[in-house]
Protein backbone atom coordinates (compact mmCIF):
# COMPACT_ATOMS: atom_id res chain seq x y z
CA UNK A 1 0.00 0.00 0.00
CA UNK A 2 3.33 2.45 1.28
CA UNK A 3 4.52 1.74 -2.50
CA UNK A 4 1.08 2.45 -4.23
CA UNK A 5 0.74 5.45 -2.94
CA UNK A 6 4.39 6.32 -3.43
CA UNK A 7 3.77 5.78 -6.81
CA UNK A 8 0.77 7.51 -7.32
CA UNK A 9 2.60 11.11 -5.43
CA UNK A 10 5.40 10.81 -7.67
CA UNK A 11 2.71 10.77 -10.70
CA UNK A 12 1.23 13.30 -9.46
CA UNK A 13 4.12 15.36 -8.92
CA UNK A 14 4.94 14.64 -12.25
CA UNK A 15 2.15 15.44 -14.14
CA UNK A 16 1.53 18.65 -11.57
CA UNK A 17 5.06 20.00 -13.25
CA UNK A 18 3.82 19.47 -16.99
CA UNK A 19 2.32 22.84 -18.41
CA UNK A 20 0.82 21.22 -21.15
CA UNK A 21 -1.13 19.19 -18.43
CA UNK A 22 -2.82 22.09 -17.28
CA UNK A 23 -3.50 23.73 -20.97
CA UNK A 24 -5.55 20.51 -22.06
CA UNK A 25 -7.00 19.39 -19.31
CA UNK A 26 -8.27 22.03 -17.49
CA UNK A 27 -7.68 25.22 -20.02
CA UNK A 28 -8.75 23.79 -23.24
CA UNK A 29 -12.51 22.55 -22.03
CA UNK A 30 -13.37 25.69 -20.08
CA UNK A 31 -12.22 27.83 -23.97
CA UNK A 32 -14.21 25.61 -25.26
CA UNK A 33 -16.87 25.45 -22.52
CA UNK A 34 -17.27 29.77 -23.51
CA UNK A 35 -16.82 29.45 -26.95
CA UNK A 36 -19.67 27.14 -27.56
CA UNK A 37 -21.69 29.27 -24.88
CA UNK A 38 -21.00 31.77 -27.53
CA UNK A 39 -22.29 29.97 -29.89
CA UNK A 40 -25.61 29.16 -28.19
CA UNK A 41 -26.22 32.90 -27.73
CA UNK A 42 -25.53 33.29 -31.48
CA UNK A 43 -28.11 30.84 -32.57
CA UNK A 44 -31.48 32.14 -32.87
CA UNK A 45 -34.18 30.69 -30.90
CA UNK A 46 -36.44 29.55 -33.09
CA UNK A 47 -33.98 27.53 -34.87
CA UNK A 48 -34.81 24.97 -31.63
CA UNK A 49 -31.09 24.01 -31.05
CA UNK A 50 -30.30 23.36 -27.51
CA UNK A 51 -27.15 21.10 -27.70
CA UNK A 52 -25.22 24.02 -26.72
CA UNK A 53 -27.37 25.02 -23.67
CA UNK A 54 -24.85 24.96 -20.69
CA UNK A 55 -27.07 22.13 -19.25
CA UNK A 56 -26.38 19.94 -21.98
CA UNK A 57 -22.97 21.32 -22.37
CA UNK A 58 -21.19 20.82 -19.28
CA UNK A 59 -21.98 17.49 -19.08
CA UNK A 60 -20.62 17.05 -22.99
CA UNK A 61 -17.05 18.81 -21.95
CA UNK A 62 -17.15 17.18 -18.77
CA UNK A 63 -16.47 14.18 -21.00
CA UNK A 64 -14.36 16.00 -23.57
CA UNK A 65 -12.16 16.44 -20.30
CA UNK A 66 -11.89 13.33 -19.56
CA UNK A 67 -10.29 11.97 -23.30
CA UNK A 68 -7.28 14.73 -22.94
CA UNK A 69 -7.16 12.97 -19.28
CA UNK A 70 -6.75 9.32 -21.54
CA UNK A 71 -4.14 11.38 -23.56
CA UNK A 72 -1.81 12.21 -20.60
CA UNK A 73 -2.44 8.70 -19.08
CA UNK A 74 -0.52 7.32 -22.32
CA UNK A 75 1.78 9.86 -22.51
CA UNK A 76 3.30 8.85 -18.93
CA UNK A 77 3.11 5.41 -19.09
CA UNK A 78 4.69 5.52 -22.66
CA UNK A 79 7.40 7.82 -21.38
CA UNK A 80 8.03 5.80 -18.40
CA UNK A 81 7.91 2.66 -20.51
CA UNK A 82 10.81 4.45 -23.16
CA UNK A 83 12.77 6.18 -20.38
CA UNK A 84 13.63 2.75 -18.96
CA UNK A 85 11.95 4.43 -15.57
CA UNK A 86 9.68 1.55 -15.39
CA UNK A 87 12.69 -0.80 -15.73
CA UNK A 88 14.17 0.47 -12.79
CA UNK A 89 11.25 0.00 -10.93
CA UNK A 90 10.84 -3.43 -11.58
CA UNK A 91 13.88 -4.19 -10.29
CA UNK A 92 12.94 -2.75 -6.96
CA UNK A 93 10.33 -4.78 -4.49
CA UNK A 94 6.99 -2.81 -6.42
CA UNK A 95 4.14 -5.51 -7.18
CA UNK A 96 1.97 -5.06 -10.53
CA UNK A 97 -0.84 -3.44 -8.25
CA UNK A 98 1.20 -0.77 -6.99
CA UNK A 99 2.09 -0.17 -11.02
CA UNK A 100 -1.39 -0.26 -11.75
CA UNK A 101 -3.33 1.66 -9.33
CA UNK A 102 -0.09 3.97 -8.78
CA UNK A 103 -1.32 4.85 -12.45
CA UNK A 104 -5.18 5.04 -11.91
CA UNK A 105 -5.44 6.96 -8.88
CA UNK A 106 -3.36 10.23 -9.96
CA UNK A 107 -5.42 10.21 -13.22
CA UNK A 108 -8.65 9.79 -11.37
CA UNK A 109 -7.84 12.79 -9.06
CA UNK A 110 -7.50 14.75 -11.83
CA UNK A 111 -10.35 13.75 -13.72
CA UNK A 112 -12.56 15.00 -10.53
CA UNK A 113 -10.62 17.76 -10.38
CA UNK A 114 -11.35 18.36 -13.76
CA UNK A 115 -15.06 18.25 -13.40
CA UNK A 116 -15.14 20.41 -10.77
CA UNK A 117 -13.59 23.55 -12.40
CA UNK A 118 -15.50 22.82 -15.15
CA UNK A 119 -19.07 22.16 -12.91
CA UNK A 120 -17.70 25.62 -11.28
CA UNK A 121 -17.32 27.26 -14.75
CA UNK A 122 -20.38 26.00 -16.08
CA UNK A 123 -22.35 27.33 -12.90
CA UNK A 124 -20.65 31.36 -13.54
CA UNK A 125 -21.91 30.80 -17.68
CA UNK A 126 -25.38 30.02 -16.77
CA UNK A 127 -25.30 33.10 -14.29
CA UNK A 128 -24.21 35.28 -17.32
CA UNK A 129 -26.00 33.81 -19.81
CA UNK A 130 -29.29 33.70 -17.25
CA UNK A 131 -29.85 30.46 -17.82
CA UNK A 132 -30.84 28.30 -14.73
CA UNK A 133 -28.78 25.02 -14.10
CA UNK A 134 -28.98 23.17 -11.09
CA UNK A 135 -26.06 22.88 -8.77
CA UNK A 136 -27.02 19.69 -6.96
CA UNK A 137 -27.17 18.18 -10.57
CA UNK A 138 -23.79 19.35 -11.38
CA UNK A 139 -22.68 18.57 -8.17
CA UNK A 140 -23.51 14.98 -8.76
CA UNK A 141 -22.58 14.64 -12.08
CA UNK A 142 -18.85 14.84 -10.82
CA UNK A 143 -19.57 12.12 -9.14
CA UNK A 144 -21.03 9.79 -11.68
CA UNK A 145 -18.82 11.00 -14.63
CA UNK A 146 -16.31 9.06 -12.09
CA UNK A 147 -16.80 5.76 -14.66
CA UNK A 148 -16.34 7.26 -17.66
CA UNK A 149 -13.06 8.69 -16.09
CA UNK A 150 -11.73 5.24 -15.57
CA UNK A 151 -12.92 4.33 -18.84
CA UNK A 152 -10.90 7.17 -20.49
CA UNK A 153 -8.06 6.26 -17.96
CA UNK A 154 -7.97 2.60 -18.65
CA UNK A 155 -7.60 2.76 -22.43
CA UNK A 156 -4.97 5.51 -21.58
CA UNK A 157 -3.18 2.87 -19.87
CA UNK A 158 -4.12 0.33 -22.69
CA UNK A 159 -2.88 2.83 -25.41
CA UNK A 160 0.79 3.80 -23.40
CA UNK A 161 0.97 -0.11 -22.76
CA UNK A 162 1.41 -1.09 -26.51
CA UNK A 163 2.71 1.89 -28.15
CA UNK A 164 5.92 4.25 -27.47
CA UNK A 165 5.57 8.04 -26.76
CA UNK A 166 5.87 9.14 -29.78
CA UNK A 167 2.68 6.92 -31.25
CA UNK A 168 0.49 6.99 -28.26
CA UNK A 169 0.01 10.63 -28.26
CA UNK A 170 -0.85 10.28 -32.14
CA UNK A 171 -3.33 7.30 -31.49
CA UNK A 172 -5.02 8.96 -28.62
CA UNK A 173 -5.41 12.64 -30.47
CA UNK A 174 -8.01 10.02 -32.51
CA UNK A 175 -9.68 9.15 -29.85
CA UNK A 176 -9.72 12.57 -28.51
CA UNK A 177 -11.59 13.53 -31.91
CA UNK A 178 -13.50 10.51 -32.71
CA UNK A 179 -14.49 10.27 -28.61
CA UNK A 180 -16.17 13.88 -28.97
CA UNK A 181 -17.44 13.62 -32.14
CA UNK A 182 -19.25 10.03 -31.48
CA UNK A 183 -20.08 10.73 -28.40
CA UNK A 184 -22.26 13.90 -29.65
CA UNK A 185 -20.12 16.24 -27.54
CA UNK A 186 -20.95 18.65 -30.10
CA UNK A 187 -23.92 17.91 -32.16
CA UNK A 188 -27.07 16.17 -31.33
CA UNK A 189 -26.75 12.35 -32.96
CA UNK A 190 -30.11 11.25 -31.61
CA UNK A 191 -32.00 14.26 -33.93
CA UNK A 192 -28.96 13.49 -37.07
CA UNK A 193 -30.19 9.91 -36.52
CA UNK A 194 -29.19 7.83 -39.41
CA UNK A 195 -26.22 5.43 -39.93
CA UNK A 196 -23.92 8.02 -37.62
CA UNK A 197 -26.85 7.56 -34.71
CA UNK A 198 -26.33 3.91 -35.06
CA UNK A 199 -22.62 3.79 -35.21
CA UNK A 200 -22.74 5.98 -32.04
CA UNK A 201 -25.38 3.64 -30.64
CA UNK A 202 -22.54 0.70 -30.66
CA UNK A 203 -19.64 2.56 -29.09
CA UNK A 204 -19.48 3.77 -25.09
CA UNK A 205 -19.13 7.30 -25.48
CA UNK A 206 -22.48 8.79 -25.96
CA UNK A 207 -23.09 6.50 -23.25
CA UNK A 208 -21.27 8.44 -21.10
CA UNK A 209 -22.27 11.99 -22.48
CA UNK A 210 -25.66 10.65 -21.82
CA UNK A 211 -25.26 10.55 -18.09
CA UNK A 212 -23.61 13.41 -17.81
CA UNK A 213 -26.68 15.65 -19.12
CA UNK A 214 -28.97 13.53 -17.48
CA UNK A 215 -27.52 13.87 -13.93
CA UNK A 216 -26.95 17.66 -13.91
CA UNK A 217 -30.71 17.57 -15.22
CA UNK A 218 -31.14 15.84 -12.50
CA UNK A 219 -33.17 13.13 -14.88
CA UNK A 220 -32.40 9.66 -13.05
CA UNK A 221 -34.88 7.60 -15.37
CA UNK A 222 -34.08 4.09 -16.54
CA UNK A 223 -34.09 5.09 -20.28
CA UNK A 224 -31.96 8.68 -20.11
CA UNK A 225 -29.91 7.68 -17.09
CA UNK A 226 -29.76 4.01 -15.92
CA UNK A 227 -29.10 2.61 -19.53
CA UNK A 228 -26.39 5.08 -20.00
CA UNK A 229 -24.81 4.78 -16.41
CA UNK A 230 -25.06 0.56 -16.72
CA UNK A 231 -22.93 0.92 -20.07
CA UNK A 232 -20.70 3.63 -18.81
CA UNK A 233 -20.03 1.39 -16.14
CA UNK A 234 -19.33 -2.00 -17.97
CA UNK A 235 -17.25 -0.11 -20.99
CA UNK A 236 -14.61 1.27 -17.60
CA UNK A 237 -14.92 -2.84 -16.18
CA UNK A 238 -14.36 -4.42 -19.27
CA UNK A 239 -11.42 -1.68 -20.55
CA UNK A 240 -10.10 -1.70 -17.06
CA UNK A 241 -9.79 -5.71 -16.91
CA UNK A 242 -8.01 -5.44 -20.60
CA UNK A 243 -5.65 -2.45 -19.59
CA UNK A 244 -4.03 -4.20 -16.82
CA UNK A 245 -3.86 -7.65 -18.75
CA UNK A 246 -2.25 -5.71 -21.20
CA UNK A 247 -0.17 -3.68 -18.62
CA UNK A 248 1.27 -6.72 -16.70
CA UNK A 249 1.60 -8.89 -20.62
CA UNK A 250 3.97 -5.82 -21.55
CA UNK A 251 5.47 -5.72 -18.16
CA UNK A 252 6.41 -9.55 -18.87
CA UNK A 253 7.38 -9.38 -22.40
CA UNK A 254 9.53 -6.34 -21.74
CA UNK A 255 11.27 -8.29 -19.04
CA UNK B 1 54.43 -71.09 33.66
CA UNK B 2 52.96 -69.18 36.73
CA UNK B 3 55.28 -66.16 35.28
CA UNK B 4 54.57 -66.15 31.86
CA UNK B 5 50.84 -66.17 32.19
CA UNK B 6 52.00 -63.10 34.13
CA UNK B 7 53.73 -61.35 31.89
CA UNK B 8 50.97 -61.74 29.18
CA UNK B 9 48.55 -60.34 31.86
CA UNK B 10 51.11 -57.45 32.12
CA UNK B 11 51.63 -56.99 28.16
CA UNK B 12 47.52 -57.03 27.43
CA UNK B 13 47.39 -54.37 30.31
CA UNK B 14 50.43 -52.37 28.70
CA UNK B 15 49.04 -52.93 24.88
CA UNK B 16 45.25 -51.78 26.40
CA UNK B 17 47.08 -48.73 27.61
CA UNK B 18 49.04 -48.04 24.64
CA UNK B 19 46.19 -48.05 22.78
CA UNK B 20 44.13 -45.70 24.72
CA UNK B 21 47.52 -43.39 24.69
CA UNK B 22 47.24 -43.32 20.87
CA UNK B 23 43.38 -42.60 20.65
CA UNK B 24 43.71 -39.76 23.01
CA UNK B 25 46.77 -38.65 20.97
CA UNK B 26 44.64 -39.20 17.51
CA UNK B 27 41.49 -37.39 19.35
CA UNK B 28 43.89 -34.55 20.09
CA UNK B 29 45.20 -34.04 16.59
CA UNK B 30 41.46 -34.12 15.03
CA UNK B 31 40.77 -31.40 17.08
CA UNK B 32 43.67 -29.13 16.29
CA UNK B 33 43.04 -30.56 12.50
CA UNK B 34 39.58 -29.70 12.92
CA UNK B 35 40.12 -26.48 14.72
CA UNK B 36 42.90 -25.20 12.37
CA UNK B 37 40.63 -25.81 9.18
CA UNK B 38 37.80 -23.86 10.00
CA UNK B 39 40.39 -21.55 11.16
CA UNK B 40 41.89 -21.42 7.64
CA UNK B 41 38.40 -21.92 5.97
CA UNK B 42 37.34 -18.33 7.74
CA UNK B 43 40.48 -16.78 6.86
CA UNK B 44 40.86 -17.60 3.36
CA UNK B 45 36.94 -16.32 3.37
CA UNK B 46 37.51 -13.38 4.81
CA UNK B 47 40.57 -12.77 2.33
CA UNK B 48 38.68 -13.90 -0.93
CA UNK B 49 35.43 -12.71 0.12
CA UNK B 50 32.43 -15.52 -0.50
CA UNK B 51 30.97 -16.13 -3.74
CA UNK B 52 27.96 -13.53 -4.09
CA UNK B 53 27.12 -14.39 -7.22
CA UNK B 54 26.82 -17.60 -8.90
CA UNK B 55 25.72 -17.90 -12.69
CA UNK B 56 25.51 -21.91 -13.55
CA UNK B 57 25.01 -23.17 -17.28
CA UNK B 58 22.62 -19.87 -17.75
CA UNK B 59 21.12 -20.06 -20.93
CA UNK B 60 18.64 -17.45 -22.67
CA UNK B 61 17.08 -17.86 -25.85
CA UNK B 62 14.64 -15.59 -27.36
CA UNK B 63 13.08 -17.83 -29.93
CA UNK B 64 15.77 -19.24 -31.81
CA UNK B 65 18.39 -16.97 -30.87
CA UNK B 66 20.32 -17.24 -28.18
CA UNK B 67 21.61 -14.69 -26.37
CA UNK B 68 23.43 -15.90 -23.61
CA UNK B 69 25.16 -19.39 -24.13
CA UNK B 70 25.79 -21.88 -21.21
CA UNK B 71 27.33 -19.00 -19.07
CA UNK B 72 28.79 -19.98 -15.85
CA UNK B 73 30.41 -17.56 -13.44
CA UNK B 74 31.07 -16.50 -9.45
CA UNK B 75 31.65 -13.07 -8.49
CA UNK B 76 33.08 -13.18 -4.62
CA UNK B 77 31.93 -10.63 -2.45
CA UNK B 78 32.79 -7.38 -2.36
CA UNK B 79 34.48 -7.56 -6.13
CA UNK B 80 34.38 -5.48 -8.98
CA UNK B 81 33.70 -7.55 -11.99
CA UNK B 82 33.72 -6.14 -15.54
CA UNK B 83 31.51 -7.81 -18.51
CA UNK B 84 33.31 -6.78 -21.72
CA UNK B 85 32.26 -7.36 -25.36
CA UNK B 86 30.79 -6.01 -28.59
CA UNK B 87 27.14 -5.26 -28.73
CA UNK B 88 24.90 -8.20 -28.75
CA UNK B 89 27.37 -10.01 -26.96
CA UNK B 90 25.17 -10.96 -23.94
CA UNK B 91 25.75 -8.48 -21.45
CA UNK B 92 22.71 -6.83 -20.87
CA UNK B 93 20.60 -9.78 -20.67
CA UNK B 94 23.34 -11.53 -18.21
CA UNK B 95 22.66 -8.82 -15.83
CA UNK B 96 18.89 -8.47 -16.42
CA UNK B 97 18.64 -12.30 -15.51
CA UNK B 98 20.68 -11.61 -12.66
CA UNK B 99 18.16 -8.82 -11.51
CA UNK B 100 14.92 -11.08 -12.10
CA UNK B 101 13.75 -8.53 -14.87
CA UNK B 102 14.31 -11.81 -17.34
CA UNK B 103 14.21 -15.42 -16.80
CA UNK B 104 16.92 -17.89 -17.86
CA UNK B 105 15.89 -20.42 -20.66
CA UNK B 106 18.47 -22.59 -18.89
CA UNK B 107 20.76 -23.22 -15.81
CA UNK B 108 20.72 -21.24 -12.31
CA UNK B 109 21.54 -17.71 -11.28
CA UNK B 110 21.96 -17.19 -7.45
CA UNK B 111 22.29 -13.87 -6.08
CA UNK B 112 24.00 -14.28 -2.06
CA UNK B 113 22.56 -17.49 -2.24
CA UNK B 114 18.85 -17.08 -3.32
CA UNK B 115 18.01 -17.88 -6.77
CA UNK B 116 16.70 -15.36 -8.98
CA UNK B 117 13.94 -16.96 -10.33
CA UNK B 118 12.37 -19.10 -7.14
CA UNK B 119 13.45 -16.13 -4.48
CA UNK B 120 12.75 -13.06 -7.00
CA UNK B 121 11.70 -10.40 -3.72
CA UNK B 122 14.75 -11.38 -1.73
CA UNK B 123 17.22 -11.12 -4.94
CA UNK B 124 15.50 -7.73 -5.52
CA UNK B 125 16.18 -6.93 -2.07
CA UNK B 126 19.44 -7.32 -2.27
CA UNK B 127 20.12 -5.61 -5.64
CA UNK B 128 20.64 -1.88 -7.28
CA UNK B 129 20.62 -1.63 -11.05
CA UNK B 130 21.47 1.54 -12.73
CA UNK B 131 20.56 0.84 -16.70
CA UNK B 132 22.19 2.22 -20.14
CA UNK B 133 19.21 4.87 -20.07
CA UNK B 134 19.37 7.17 -16.94
CA UNK B 135 15.99 5.78 -16.03
CA UNK B 136 14.89 8.99 -13.68
CA UNK B 137 11.80 10.94 -13.32
CA UNK B 138 12.30 13.66 -15.32
CA UNK B 139 9.65 16.35 -13.41
CA UNK B 140 10.72 15.33 -10.34
CA UNK B 141 13.71 16.92 -8.28
CA UNK B 142 17.10 15.39 -7.55
CA UNK B 143 15.69 14.99 -3.83
CA UNK B 144 12.44 14.08 -5.00
CA UNK B 145 13.45 11.45 -6.85
CA UNK B 146 16.06 9.76 -4.13
CA UNK B 147 13.03 10.38 -1.47
CA UNK B 148 10.93 8.32 -4.16
CA UNK B 149 13.09 5.69 -4.69
CA UNK B 150 14.01 5.69 -0.77
CA UNK B 151 10.46 4.98 -0.10
CA UNK B 152 10.17 2.13 -2.58
CA UNK B 153 13.22 -0.08 -1.94
CA UNK B 154 13.96 0.53 1.90
CA UNK B 155 11.86 -1.71 3.99
CA UNK B 156 9.19 0.26 5.92
CA UNK B 157 9.03 -2.07 8.68
CA UNK B 158 12.26 -0.97 9.30
CA UNK B 159 12.93 2.54 8.11
CA UNK B 160 10.68 5.52 9.19
CA UNK B 161 10.49 8.85 8.06
CA UNK B 162 13.14 10.15 9.97
CA UNK B 163 15.93 7.33 8.67
CA UNK B 164 14.41 8.00 4.93
CA UNK B 165 15.74 11.04 5.45
CA UNK B 166 18.48 11.00 7.54
CA UNK B 167 19.87 8.40 4.44
CA UNK B 168 18.56 10.61 1.71
CA UNK B 169 20.63 13.28 2.86
CA UNK B 170 23.79 10.70 3.47
CA UNK B 171 23.42 9.89 -0.37
CA UNK B 172 23.05 13.06 -1.22
CA UNK B 173 26.22 14.26 0.43
CA UNK B 174 27.90 11.43 -0.75
CA UNK B 175 27.52 11.67 -4.00
CA UNK B 176 27.99 15.51 -4.15
CA UNK B 177 24.42 16.52 -5.01
CA UNK B 178 24.10 18.68 -2.49
CA UNK B 179 24.29 21.47 -5.77
CA UNK B 180 21.40 20.37 -7.50
CA UNK B 181 19.09 18.47 -5.24
CA UNK B 182 16.29 20.95 -6.12
CA UNK B 183 16.98 20.80 -9.49
CA UNK B 184 14.36 19.15 -11.71
CA UNK B 185 16.36 15.99 -12.62
CA UNK B 186 15.51 16.47 -16.41
CA UNK B 187 17.26 19.87 -16.31
CA UNK B 188 20.51 18.20 -15.49
CA UNK B 189 23.79 17.74 -17.18
CA UNK B 190 24.31 14.17 -18.85
CA UNK B 191 26.89 13.46 -15.54
CA UNK B 192 24.70 14.66 -13.32
CA UNK B 193 21.87 12.60 -14.28
CA UNK B 194 24.46 9.98 -14.48
CA UNK B 195 25.64 10.68 -10.98
CA UNK B 196 21.87 10.34 -9.70
CA UNK B 197 21.14 7.18 -12.14
CA UNK B 198 23.72 5.48 -9.58
CA UNK B 199 22.88 7.29 -6.53
CA UNK B 200 19.03 6.13 -7.19
CA UNK B 201 20.67 2.48 -7.68
CA UNK B 202 22.65 2.43 -4.48
CA UNK B 203 19.61 4.28 -2.13
CA UNK B 204 18.00 1.01 -1.21
CA UNK B 205 21.57 -0.29 0.28
CA UNK B 206 21.65 -2.91 -2.14
CA UNK B 207 24.55 -5.67 -1.11
CA UNK B 208 24.89 -5.79 -5.28
CA UNK B 209 24.93 -2.92 -8.11
CA UNK B 210 24.54 -3.49 -11.71
CA UNK B 211 26.14 -0.66 -13.83
CA UNK B 212 25.00 -1.14 -17.00
CA UNK B 213 27.18 0.80 -19.16
CA UNK B 214 27.26 3.79 -16.45
CA UNK B 215 29.35 6.32 -18.77
CA UNK B 216 27.79 6.00 -21.70
CA UNK B 217 27.92 9.06 -23.45
CA UNK B 218 30.02 11.27 -20.87
CA UNK B 219 32.99 13.46 -21.55
CA UNK B 220 35.73 12.65 -20.56
CA UNK B 221 35.98 14.70 -16.74
CA UNK B 222 32.75 13.25 -16.38
CA UNK B 223 33.65 9.93 -17.31
CA UNK B 224 36.07 10.15 -14.71
CA UNK B 225 34.11 11.94 -11.63
CA UNK B 226 31.82 9.07 -12.33
CA UNK B 227 34.85 6.75 -11.60
CA UNK B 228 35.22 8.40 -8.92
CA UNK B 229 31.71 7.45 -7.18
CA UNK B 230 32.12 4.05 -8.58
CA UNK B 231 35.48 3.52 -6.61
CA UNK B 232 33.65 4.96 -3.22
CA UNK B 233 30.98 2.19 -3.76
CA UNK B 234 33.40 -0.05 -4.40
CA UNK B 235 34.39 -0.44 -0.61
CA UNK B 236 31.60 -2.10 0.77
CA UNK B 237 29.61 -3.68 -2.07
CA UNK B 238 29.63 -6.41 -5.08
CA UNK B 239 29.68 -4.67 -8.41
CA UNK B 240 29.18 -6.06 -12.04
CA UNK B 241 29.90 -3.33 -14.76
CA UNK B 242 29.33 -3.27 -18.33
CA UNK B 243 31.30 -1.04 -20.17
CA UNK B 244 32.36 -0.47 -23.77
CA UNK B 245 35.34 1.57 -22.40
CA UNK B 246 38.35 -0.71 -22.00
CA UNK B 247 40.31 1.84 -20.12
CA UNK B 248 37.08 2.23 -17.75
CA UNK B 249 37.54 -1.46 -17.42
CA UNK B 250 41.33 -1.58 -16.52
CA UNK B 251 41.23 1.10 -13.80
CA UNK B 252 37.96 0.08 -11.85
CA UNK B 253 37.44 -4.02 -12.38
CA UNK B 254 39.29 -6.54 -9.80
CA UNK B 255 38.54 -9.55 -12.60
CA UNK B 256 37.00 -9.16 -16.13
CA UNK B 257 35.40 -11.59 -18.18
CA UNK B 258 34.96 -11.23 -22.19
CA UNK B 259 32.18 -12.20 -23.54
CA UNK B 260 31.02 -12.94 -27.37
CA UNK B 261 27.81 -13.83 -29.13
CA UNK B 262 26.59 -15.38 -25.51
CA UNK B 263 29.20 -17.03 -23.97
CA UNK B 264 32.34 -15.90 -21.76
CA UNK B 265 35.10 -16.99 -23.61
CA UNK B 266 37.85 -15.51 -20.72
CA UNK B 267 37.71 -14.55 -17.41
CA UNK B 268 40.65 -13.30 -14.86
CA UNK B 269 42.42 -10.54 -13.73
CA UNK B 270 44.06 -8.12 -16.16
CA UNK B 271 47.62 -9.63 -15.65
CA UNK B 272 46.02 -13.13 -15.76
CA UNK B 273 44.33 -12.02 -19.36
CA UNK B 274 47.59 -10.58 -20.15
CA UNK B 275 49.63 -13.73 -19.72
CA UNK B 276 46.69 -15.95 -21.85
CA UNK B 277 46.75 -13.97 -24.74
CA UNK B 278 50.50 -12.84 -24.65
CA UNK B 279 49.16 -9.19 -25.18
CA UNK B 280 49.75 -6.18 -23.34
CA UNK B 281 46.43 -3.54 -22.45
CA UNK B 282 43.28 -4.45 -21.88
CA UNK B 283 42.45 -3.25 -25.35
CA UNK B 284 44.69 -5.66 -27.10
CA UNK B 285 43.37 -8.45 -25.11
CA UNK B 286 40.07 -7.68 -25.88
CA UNK B 287 41.10 -7.31 -29.79
CA UNK B 288 43.26 -10.20 -29.98
CA UNK B 289 40.18 -12.84 -28.05
CA UNK B 290 37.40 -11.51 -30.59
CA UNK B 291 39.45 -12.01 -33.32
CA UNK B 292 40.70 -15.42 -32.46
CA UNK B 293 36.92 -16.34 -31.61
CA UNK B 294 36.09 -15.34 -35.44
CA UNK B 295 38.35 -17.17 -37.24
Amino acid sequence: MKRTMEFTKRNLLELSRDMLGYIFCIAFPIVMLIVMSVVNESIPKEAGMNIFRIDNLAGGIMIFGQTFVMLFTAILVSTDRDSSFLIRLYTTPMQGRDFVFGYILPMLAIAVLQSLVIAAASLVIAGITGFSISVPGLLLSVITVIPSALFFIALGLIFGSLFNEKAAPGICSVIVSGGSFLGAVFFDAEHTGGPIYSVCRCLPFIYCTKAARSTIRLDFAWKTFGISMLVTAAAAVVCMTAAIFCFQSIMRAER
Amino acid sequence: MRRSSFSMLSDTVHRREMTVHVKKVFFCFLLIYLFLRRVLKGRSEEMNGKNMIELENVTKKYGTKTAVDNVSLTVREGELFSLLGVNGAGKTTTIKMLCCLTRPTGGRAMIDGHDTVKEASEVKALVGVSTQDTAIARNLTVEENLRFMANICLDPAKNDKAAITEHVEEIIRSFGLSEVRKTRSGKLSGGWQRRLSIAMAVIGDPKVIFLDEPTLGLDVLARRELWQEIRQLKKDRTIILTTHYMEEAEELSDRIAIMIDGRIVMTGTLPELEEKTGEKGLENVFVSVAEARRA
